[in-house]
């Protein structure tokens, strides 16, 4: 888990600390809307054809550094000033480990973008309007609670570390490699493959109503239907185990994401979260995806792979059975009664 | 071609006897002939829908009794349940060292198959799992998720020179159409997965080549010839029907069987005792 949870965190402290250099000038909100003469390409069968892989890695920030705060959009300069920045600290950074850690990986396994997203939006986030998740304080304390055991055992340790799921829509959410998605579409599914877990959702588009309250899923249960050229996937159906960044949802999680083609070869993505129980009112993310043809997606055989929740673990058990018995021998140089 | 003398001396009668054959091996033949499927937009057959095996090659793929199963605690629900077999013309012709092997995996099968850790399962095994799976057809891809272990693979169709660059647990498929006939060539594999529960086995040599032909509206022929020259001493075949699932709200439901295999796998190594409150 060190690897895929260590990287991130450094690429975000990255992040923020060369946003917080920057000038907060305020623009326009971030749109993901399509201009209005534009009308998309569709498939045979009418519907606008989202078919490709897509991808969307990033450096802007999930959430908006205190820094910009009232910024919800960078100019172009304090764009370009970003990537910069980003790229010399990484390579400044590149061969240092943390003191303690074992190693991470170096920039030659990242595939986490060099670039803003296009709309030059400060976070991800987008509503509420600091672009911060409104996370309730109990929802935090019950993350945090989990990081402090998370080598207690491996139901501590996050799903992705776990190799279960990144849920939904985290699966959509950019990371530090594999941002890639395939949509396939049918006359009565789309269909999303995540390159990351080798997850796929595949979704009806016949109204049929979700399944039994009684079936609750990791990625819960999704539903689609177009609203004019948009794509909107309502998701219920949640297991209260699945989380969204490290964030245990309940069962009253309610997903709705919307796709729509705003030019060849851009999707505008949005999601809104609604989960009154985890998060003080629902939040939204938007973001561009971009069509990469090249990209070749390739199997993400996380689990069969997974050495580290194992040694997590054990290293932690010998650890703490090294301290019990130097606690057992009486320490040098002090008086026997 | 038949010389023009000796084809004179045909009667009608041969002729007749040589019809009536010919008729035969055809219908002997692994595809049925009468079956057309409903066409997809681009005019192939269509296989979009929800399928599942049937029967208990999952357990043994070739013809076995029932026996008892590992977990006495389990009972009659536990045990394996017996099956004709799937492997045409007899046994797997493994090579004597693969014998050996295959029964020492057999022996052994509960520590050492793949899919008791919740591994993806390979090409042919995930077909046969006791899990549905759906087929999702487009020109240029076909899309076949599996519900076991949220296990996929793309067919790339009509890309024969696309070759894979790394070894996978669920391989690389290029598919192409015969027919009726979808026809997918299975490369690149791992060779740590398993062909079922009783240890057949296969090294990375492995190459599948799958057949799927639409038999009626609700059931689609599965043959598969494999050859592993490192294993077995021919190729050899599997054939079953896969059945569509007609429940009229069949989806895909998530058995992310991570979950199940993580005290199996971690569990010795986790704080005891138990779970505490609060985690997942």
């Amino acid at each position: 888990m060190g690897h895929r949870f260590l990287s991130a965190v450094s690429v975000a402290a990255a992040v923020a600390a060369v946003v917080s250099l920057l000038p907060a000038p305020v623009l326009g909100q971030a749109a993901t809307a399509a201009p209005a003469a534009w009308t998309p390409p569709r498939t045979s069968w009418g519907h606008p054809d989202l078919q490709g892989i897509w991808t969307n890695e990033t450096i802007t920030p999930f959430e908006r550094p205190d820094e910009l705060q009232g910024k919800t959009v960078l100019t172009a300069e304090e764009a370009a000033r970003l990537e910069q920045k980003t790229a010399q600290q990484r390579a400044a950074g590149d061969g240092s480990s943390p003191a303690g850690s074992v190693g991470a990986y170096n920039q030659f396994w990242m595939d986490s973008g060099t670039r803003v997203v296009s709309t030059r939006q400060s976070s991800l986030v987008v509503d509420p309007s600091d672009g911060k998740v409104p996370v309730r304080p109990e929802a935090k304390a019950k993350r945090d609670d989990n990081r402090a055991r998370v080598t207690d055992s491996y139901e501590y340790m996050n799903l992705w570390d776990r190799c279960i799921t990144r849920g939904v829509p985290g699966s959509m959410f950019p990371t530090a490699y594999n941002n890639a998605y395939q949509i396939l579409q049918t006359p009565g599914y789309v269909v999303i493959l995540y390159e990351m877990i080798h997850d796929t959702r595949i979704i009806p588009l016949d109204g049929r109503p979700h399944v039994d309250p009684k079936i609750r899923l990791w990625m819960g249960d999704s539903r689609g239907r177009w609203e004019g050229d948009t794509l909107v996937i309502d998701t219920t159906n949640f297991s209260d185990k699945a989380r969204i960044k490290g964030i245990f949802n309940s069962e009253a999680l309610r997903v709705v994401e919307r796709f729509t083609l705003i030019g060849a070869d851009t999707i505008g993505y949005e999601v809104t979260i609604d989960d009154p129980e985890a998060y003080a009112r629902p939040w939204k993310v938007a973001m561009p995806l971009n069509r990469n043809q090249d990209y070749q997606m390739f199997e993400y055989a996380c689990h069969e792979g997974n050495k580290a929740v194992g040694l997590i673990l054990r290293g932690a058990r010998a650890q703490e059975k090294a301290a019990e018995e130097a606690a057992k021998k009486p320490a040098t140089g002090s008086k026997i009664p | 071609m038949h010389d023009r003398s000796r084809a004179a001396i045909m009667t009608a009668a041969a002729s007749t006897v040589a019809a009536v054959v010919l008729l035969a091996l055809t219908s002997a033949s692994a595809s049925p002939p009468e079956y057309q499927a409903p066409r997809t937009a681009d005019g192939r057959p269509d296989l979009n829908g929800i399928w599942q095996a049937l029967g208990t090659a999952h357990w043994d793929i070739e013809g076995h009794a029932a026996r008892p199963g590992p977990i006495v605690a389990l009972g009659a629900v536990g045990a394996i349940p017996p099956g004709l077999g799937i492997v045409e013309g007899g046994g797997i012709p493994y090579q004597p060292w693969a014998l050996e092997k295959k029964k020492k995996n057999f022996e052994n099968w509960l520590t050492l198959d793949p899919v008791v850790k919740c591994y993806l399962p390979g090409v042919p095994r995930t077909t046969y799992m006791p899990f549905p799976f759906q087929i999702v057809q487009t020109a240029e891809h076909i899309l076949i998720a599996y519900e076991f272990a949220s296990a996929s693979r793309v067919i790339y169709m009509n890309r024969p020179d696309f070759e894979s660059p790394i070894d996978t647990w669920m391989g690389h498929s290029r598919g192409h159409w015969e027919g009726e006939t979808l026809v997918v060539d299975v490369t690149s594999q791992v060779p740590d997965t398993w062909f079922d529960s009783s240890g057949n086995f296969h090294s990375e040599a492995l190459h599948v080549v799958e057949r799927y032909t639409p038999m009626s509206p609700d059931a689609l022929l599965y043959e598969a010839v494999i050859e592993d020259p490192k294993v077995f001493t021919r190729p050899w075949k599997i054939k079953m029907p896969l059945y569509r699932r007609l429940e009229e709200n069949a989806q895909l439901l998530e058995f992310k069987c991570v979950e199940f295999v993580e005290e199996l796998m971690y569990g010795r190594f986790r704080k005891k005792p138990g779970k505490e409150q609060g985690g997942q």
